[in-house]
This record gives structure tokens, sequence and C-alpha cells, in this order.
């Protein structure tokens, strides 16, 4: 139960993020990606130098998180389906001028074709998972079973 | 409503909180910032197909609210609206829906695919240092470059 609190608190927070540094927009996406403007770039890579020597800190101190055991950073080797499916999702997103979390947010910024979008994704995601009867590909960024805590 | 919010917050000051948060959930239940993941448990919870994992809908659900209270609430001059604005000035209605509905249908099915998208691959992957997340990163990346040019070539530099 708590785990839900923390994963709707995190959503929204995340959300919020997005939403103040607009990024629900087609226009920010596209002008990025058209390298007009690098903001986007700077927001990821910033967040990414933050986060990175954090996590490899408290990895190495060995922490044990409060709802999911002890920390875990997993680091798998690149195969074929994350080249196959990267440059897939890159081109939807070129298109779409949005990806999964920004979707949302343009949906409750008022902009109707988010809905579209929305539907998309949730298409998209299906006939994946139809199409991969055996395994579902969990990434290292995705949700993960943990030993304990869940 | 109020206008707290600016139009657009610096990127100093969104990525690094952005990075405080993906620090944040692996802290509290070792879990990434992942966003498809989401989609696949609510999913999973509308089909009653798959086993769900409920904190993730709740996530899902926390994304739309998170937005609607910047968006609705602290930013002022929010309104129901089409969306895809450069997008419109270019094509008609009914391709511009065409147009994000194939757009998104792709990237889903990629992110499937790929097992993560740009939260999931793109930030929460990289910042732990994963091979495969990186992979996927810089390929995402090169193809959504590439295809955004191409759309300015074919649109006569419209787009």
């Amino acid at each position: 139960m708590k785990l839900n609190l923390i994963g709707l608190l995190f959503g929204a927070m995340f959300g919020g993020v997005l939403a103040a540094s607009n990024l629900h927009e087609y226009d920010t996406i596209h002008n990025m990606l058209r390298l007009k403007e690098f903001d986007v770039f700077w927001f990821m890579g910033s967040a990414i130098a933050v986060s990175a020597p954090l996590l490899w800190w408290l990895e190495r101190r060995g922490i044990v998180t409060p709802l999911g055991g002890p920390l875990t950073l997993s680091r798998s080797r690149p195969e074929r389906h994350h080249v196959v499916g990267g440059a897939l999702f890159g081109i939807g997103w070129a298109v779409a001028g949005t990806c999964p979390a920004p979707a949302l947010v343009m949906i409750s910024s008022g902009a109707a074709l988010g809905v579209i979008a929305l539907a998309g994704i949730f298409l998209g995601l299906s006939l994946h998972s139809r199409q991969a009867q055996t395994s579902a590909h969990v990434g290292d960024g995705e949700h993960r079973s943990v030993t304990s805590g869940t | 409503m109020f206008d707290v919010v600016p139009d657009r917050l610096p990127w100093f000051i969104g990525g690094p909180l952005l990075g405080l948060l993906i620090v944040g959930l692996f802290a509290v239940a070792n879990q990434p910032l992942g966003a498809s993941g989401a989609y696949v448990h609510t999913m999973g919870l509308l089909t009653r197909r798959t086993e769900v994992v409920v904190w993730r809908v709740w996530y899902f659900v926390g994304l739309f609210v998170g937005g609607l209270v910047v968006t609705q609430i602290l930013r002022s001059g929010a309104e129901v609206r089409s969306g895809y604005d450069a997008l419109r000035e270019v094509f008609p209605l009914w391709a511009t829906v065409l147009m994000v509905f194939a757009g998104a249908t792709l990237l889903g099915f990629g992110a499937g695919k790929a097992g993560g998208c740009t939260s999931g691959h793109g930030m929460c992957g990289t910042a732990q240092r994963s091979p495969a997340s990186l992979t996927v990163t810089a390929t995402f990346m090169a193809t959504a470059v590439l295809t955004t040019f191409v759309l300015h070539l074919l649109t006569g530099g419209d787009l």
C-alpha cells in the first residue's frame, strides 16, 4: 500500500516536472530533434549527470531501501532487440513528437490530440506483447521484481 | 488558475530535479522511473490478462495528475485545444491525426521491443550505466533526429 502512494507521488512529481519544462508540447520535442533548441538535451543530460553519480555512490554504500530491499542497479548487455526496438521507437518519437510519459501530460494539459497518441502507444505496446509470447523484454529502466518489500 | 509556474522552467532546474526523482525512487523502492512499464501494467489491469503490478498503475495515474496540477492549477491560461500546433500549420487535421496515431503506435511497439522508452532507457538506464540502455538511447536519438530531418525535407522546410 505504501508503494502505491509512492508510485502516485513520484508519478505526479515526474509529470509536474515534464509539464513545467513544456516537454508535453509537440513543438518542444520537434525543435529538439530538429537540433534547433538544445534545452531538452541539456535537460536529459543534467538529469543523468545528477542521478548517475548519486546512484553509483548509493550502490557502493550498499544501502537497503525501505520498500524494495537492497539497492541493485542492473546493467544488461545490449542485444539485437535493443537496437531494433530503439530504432523503431526513435522514428515513432520523431513523428508523434511525444513519448509515453509526456503523452499523459499532453492530455492533462488539455491537448485533445494527446488522446490519439495515448491510444497509439497502447496499441503499439499490445501489438508487441502479442508478438513476443515467450518473454517480455524488461529493460534496465523498467519495472522489475525485487526479492523483498513489494 | 494561479500563475506560479513559468511558461518554461529552465533546463538547469528541471533536469536536476528529475535526476533527484530518479535517485529518490531507487533509494525508496529500488525501482526505476520508467514510464512504458506503467503503460504495460495499466493495460494489464484494463484487459485483465497479465499479472499487474498495482503501484505502476498508480504511477501512471500520477503522471496525469502531476501534469494536471501544473498546467491547470499552477499555470494560467490552460484551455482545451487540439495541440500539435506546428504539425497543424503544415497538415490538415486528418493527416495530423493519422501521423500522430501511426507515430505513437510505432513508438509503443519499439518501446515494447527495446524494453523501455526515453525515461526507462534514456534516463534511468543510462543513470545505472547500463550498456543495453546506452545502446537503445544512442539508437533512438539517431533515428529520431534522422526522421525529423527527413520530415523537414519532405515538407520543403515547413516542418
